[in-house]
């Protein structure tokens, strides 16, 4: 089976919960804003952690090449994960700034 | 009446008269007029008076012959910062050393400040760092003006000119968007510290916070590295010279 169809079957697991809409005003609301935080803050850590094995990934196996040019490349890797670290923390901050 | 640290009390104690009708002055109304003065400015406040004495005794202490430790250390971090700024921007960046030594001081000792028992960081409240971003933008910028003087404009009009009305509103964005990411960055990561030190803390009190003071020390060093570097950086695409 591709990945996509395989994320799509993932996806589809998220539409069981539309019957939940059909309860109207009556219930004292469950807090989705805090569950759609949860997912989002998981989802935004679990990308940056990828993005920055693969920084770190490319830093070593250039350092591996060529140890002589560790500077530029340990000034290279540092922005670079400072850079995509920051991405996730935007998300943090929404989440702060709108979660009750 | 707002929970105050110990300095605050001290400070409001002593200059919260003057204070509120200095902002009264200018039509603000203070939330609490007993206590006008919050705890991240009298972080600050501290940080700018102990830097102030640390200068003073650098200074005084300065010798060709019989350099002392604080003369060293200092000389480390303006050899580290110049020959940083050497390597992004490359020549003509001596300048810009004090600008970027200061602003490396003041991120860091207002972040660690933090670390020590009944005071906090000013960098945990998102003003500081928007002040701290503020003041990095207006200086490179300025900076900018001042070497290619209006001809910095060029810079945000791209590469061709047939793109520049394209491209004005992107740069524009982009560049206000770098005040946004500096303040986000070290606020968010300042922040984040400490929460997540309470929650440790609230889990098990004995032992694991010491973990994340240790976090909290670590990320203050890099944080205030990234910030250094990204200002250089930013300086380095104001006045660098295309030939």
């Amino acid at each position: 089976m591709g990945k996509l169809s395989k994320l799509f079957m993932a996806l589809s697991v998220l539409s069981f919960a539309v019957p939940a809409f059909a309860q109207g005003e009556a219930m004292s609301g469950t807090n989705w804003v805090a569950i759609a935080a949860g997912f989002s803050m998981a989802f935004a850590s679990g990308i940056c952690a990828l993005a920055q094995g693969k920084a770190t990934a490319a830093a070593a196996e250039s350092l591996a090449r060529n140890p002589a040019a560790r500077p530029g490349i340990q000034l290279a890797l540092i922005l670079g994960l400072a850079l995509i670290e920051s991405l996730a923390l935007y998300t943090l901050v929404i989440i702060f700034a709108k979660v009750k | 009446m707002p929970e105050q640290l110990w300095f605050t009390q001290v400070l409001n104690s002593v200059f919260a008269g003057p204070v509120t009708s200095l902002l009264r002055a200018l039509h603000i109304e203070p939330k609490y007029p007993a206590a006008p003065i919050p705890n991240s400015f009298a972080m600050e406040f501290l940080v700018f008076v102990f830097l102030l004495i640390l200068f003073f005794l650098v200074r005084a202490r300065l010798s060709v012959d019989r350099p002392g430790a604080l003369q060293h250390a200092f000389e480390g971090v303006e050899g580290f910062i110049q020959g940083q700024s050497n390597e992004i921007i490359g020549h003509h960046s001596e300048g810009y050393t004090p600008f970027l030594a200061s602003l490396f001081f003041f991120i860091l000792f207002c972040n660690l400040i933090g670390v020590i028992p009944s005071f906090e960081s000013p960098t945990a409240v998102p003003i500081v760092p928007l002040g701290c971003a503020l003041c990095a933008f207006f200086y490179y910028q300025v900076q900018g003006f001042k070497h290619a003087g209006i001809g910095y404009l060029k810079h945000f009009a791209g590469p061709m000119p047939a793109l520049a009305p394209l491209m004005i509103p992107i740069e524009l964005i982009s560049h206000l968007a770098r005040v946004l990411s500096l303040t986000i960055r070290l606020f968010a990561n300042m922040f984040a510290g400490d929460m997540v030190t309470l929650v440790f803390f609230s889990l098990v009190p004995i032992g694991v916070p010491i973990v994340f003071l240790g976090l909290h020390i670590g990320v203050s060093f890099l944080q205030t590295y990234i910030f250094v570097l990204l200002t250089t950086v930013y300086l380095q695409g104001a006045v660098a010279d295309e030939h």
